[in-house]
């Protein structure tokens, strides 16, 4: 098995190349016995280093394992600086070191704050439903009469000593049969409990639906194969009535593959999720139907990925165009794009497939980002290169759109889609930056990024 | 002379262990089992006190309370509130109804025979 941990894929893949320490100490600039360091992870690697010994040994950084890495050191750092740890002065800037030393642990950590994090949504959830809920309000009342029961007449057994046997046994009486349905109330309320708990494992429908489409790579081949059939159907080509076709054929005939997509889903727990992946799933529906892949694709390649171009060309709105990107085949001659969308507050309401892009979980995302730009020219295709701390780059492509009423004096509600691909994955698209434009200094958030002097932070930087 | 004590409560166990506790500490004790009997009992009778349960069926106690209150008989009648609840909100609106004194399920038996001997202090021989 190939190991998560840099160093010790680096010593894998050298040797299985029949590569020595030496020449590829020798090939990167470094002494073998640092390399010697690194590979038993006594020594973090990161950065330009790693990106060396990559080449040097012809393999990309996802095969050395680093994306897995810096997402694993990105949650320890967030960890160190959870409030409830601020006494324990944890060494948050040396989290590569335990991770490169220690892995074993620093997953452990990683997984016990998760579980921590769970459980304590949970028992707020829990404690809300104790104040809400009347069946537990109900069942809470009536163990609390059965408690209050029982103990009374065991203290009068206990105080009572002159008792006739007659009432002594009365009281015994009354103790058993309310145990008897105390531990009824409790069978009740544990029957209850075990059910919320189920229901509540995600910790948001966002996150449940994400894992869904996460799991298929975007892509659900059953859709598109009823979906391809469908598209010449579609007689009108005004956007409008072409999308509302569309729409009423996915409620006609698709309703039964997307529950099935659904049902047969381990991530799709609440009924919440439920109704946000049919949603979902309709909506890539409506986009499979009106742009089936393989026209998609070669659509796409011909106008070099321009959302807007394609939006026109297969009269469909830019949103559905986006989700239509991130569903493309997995193949070497084919960006790939991530998506996100964001509502007016800032608010990260979509984020589907692009797992290299941290996004913190536990604050808000960097201000800087071109997500949060788009709306002030609405409409508008605007790009971004952008340069992470960790020396990622990346090519956010934005544009916010009005879901409001049109008219004038109606309020607008503009949310933003925003595409992520790399630069490399750029290239094949119109939105390849020259090398003129500018590169933009970006951060993963206030609370993982490292640009301690930058203008808008408005949190404390917790990374070294 | 014996002090009479009213009991509104609706759990047949609590009453049983309750009657007997308050007999034996010199109490006489009277039994109604929903808010609309305790209500009329208390105005018709004007008993020495009033141990109210909250959750009763017909009006809750809190509403027996209420118009108790508002009632020249029984304004100033000696009111101890017993709930399962024991939360704060409760605890106030028990005091806001008039209740003179709060007791939450479960009990010890020696700390509501206190409560009811001090109410029962309270009121003119």
């Amino acid at each position: 098995m190939v190991s998560d941990i840099p160093g010790t894929r680096i010593r894998q893949y050298r040797r299985d190349m029949g590569v020595t320490q030496a020449a590829l100490a020798r090939k990167v600039g470094i002494s073998p016995s640092y390399l010697n360091l690194i590979e038993w992870n006594k020594r973090p690697i990161a950065g330009t280093l790693l990106r060396k010994i990559a080449e040097a040994l012809d393999l990309t950084l996802d095969d050395l394992g680093s994306v897995a890495e810096e997402r694993l050191r990105a949650e320890l750092v967030e960890i160190a600086h959870l409030p409830a740890l601020e006494s324990a002065d944890v060494e948050a800037d040396r989290s590569s070191e335990l991770i490169g030393r220690f892995p074993g642990w620093a997953r452990g950590v990683a997984a016990l704050a998760r579980t921590e994090r769970e459980a304590t949504t949970r028992a707020q959830v829990l404690s809300d439903r104790l104040s809400n809920d009347p069946f537990l309000g109900e069942e809470i009342h009536k163990m609390l009469n059965r408690m209050a029961v029982i103990r009374s007449a065991a203290d009068i057994l206990v105080e009572y000593g002159d008792l006739t046997d007659e009432r002594r046994d009365r009281f015994i009486e009354i103790i058993h049969e309310e145990i008897r349905v105390l531990s009824d109330n409790g069978e009740a309320l544990a029957t209850y409990l075990d059910k919320a708990e189920h229901s509540e494992r995600h910790l948001t429908p966002v996150d449940e639906v994400e894992a869904l489409f996460d799991a298929r790579e975007g892509r659900f081949d059953e859709i598109e194969d009823q979906a391809h059939a469908m598209t010449r159907q579609l007689d009108d080509t005004r956007p409008v009535p072409r999308r509302a076709k569309a729409r009423a054929l996915v409620e006609e005939r698709l309703g039964d593959a997307i529950e099935q997509i659904i049902a047969g889903s381990p991530h799709v727990e609440t009924e919440a999720a439920a109704a946000r992946a049919r949603r979902m799933l309709a909506d890539y529906a409506v986009g499979a139907i009106m742009m089936p892949m393989p026209a998609f694709v070669e659509q796409a390649r011909e106008l070099r990925f321009d959302i807007e171009a394609l939006a026109d060309t297969f009269s469909a709105e830019v949103d559905t165009v986006c989700h239509r990107l991130i569903s493309l085949p997995r193949q070497d001659d084919l960006p790939r794009f991530g998506y996100l969308k964001a509502n007016a507050s800032g608010v990260i309401i979509e984020k589907l497939g692009f797992e290299r892009l941290i996004i913190p979980r536990y604050a808000a995302a960097c201000p800087l980002w071109v997500l949060f730009r788009a709306q002030q020219s609405p409409e508008a295709v605007i790009r971004q290169r952008a340069l992470f701390p960790s020396g990622d780059r990346f090519v956010f492509i934005a544009r916010a759109q009005n879901t409001g009423m049109t008219g004038f004096g109606k309020p607008r509600h503009y949310v933003t889609d925003m595409l992520v691909t790399t630069e490399v994955h750029s290239a094949m698209t119109v939105y390849a930056p020259d090398l003129s434009s500018v590169v933009e200094e970006v951060g993963p958030g206030c609370r993982l990024c490292t640009r301690q002097s930058c203008a808008h932070r408005v949190e404390d930087p917790f990374t070294g | 002379m014996t002090k009479r004590v009213l009991l509104a409560e609706d759990e047949p166990n609590i009453v049983e262990s309750l009657t007997f506790i308050l007999e034996r500490s010199g109490f006489d004790v009277s039994v109604t089992t929903t808010g609309r009997e305790a209500l009329e009992e208390a105005q018709s009778t004007t008993p020495d006190i009033l141990i109210l349960d909250v959750m009763l069926p017909e009006m809750d106690g809190y509403e027996v309370l209420r118009r108790l209150r508002a009632d020249n008989r029984t304004t100033a009648l000696p009111v101890l509130m017993l709930t399962a609840k024991g939360q704060r909100e409760d605890r106030e609106t028990a005091i806001a109804c008039g209740a003179d004194m709060f007791i939450t399920k479960p009990f010890v038996n020696s700390e509501l025979i206190a409560a009811v001997q001090e109410l029962a202090a309270g009121e003119p021989a």
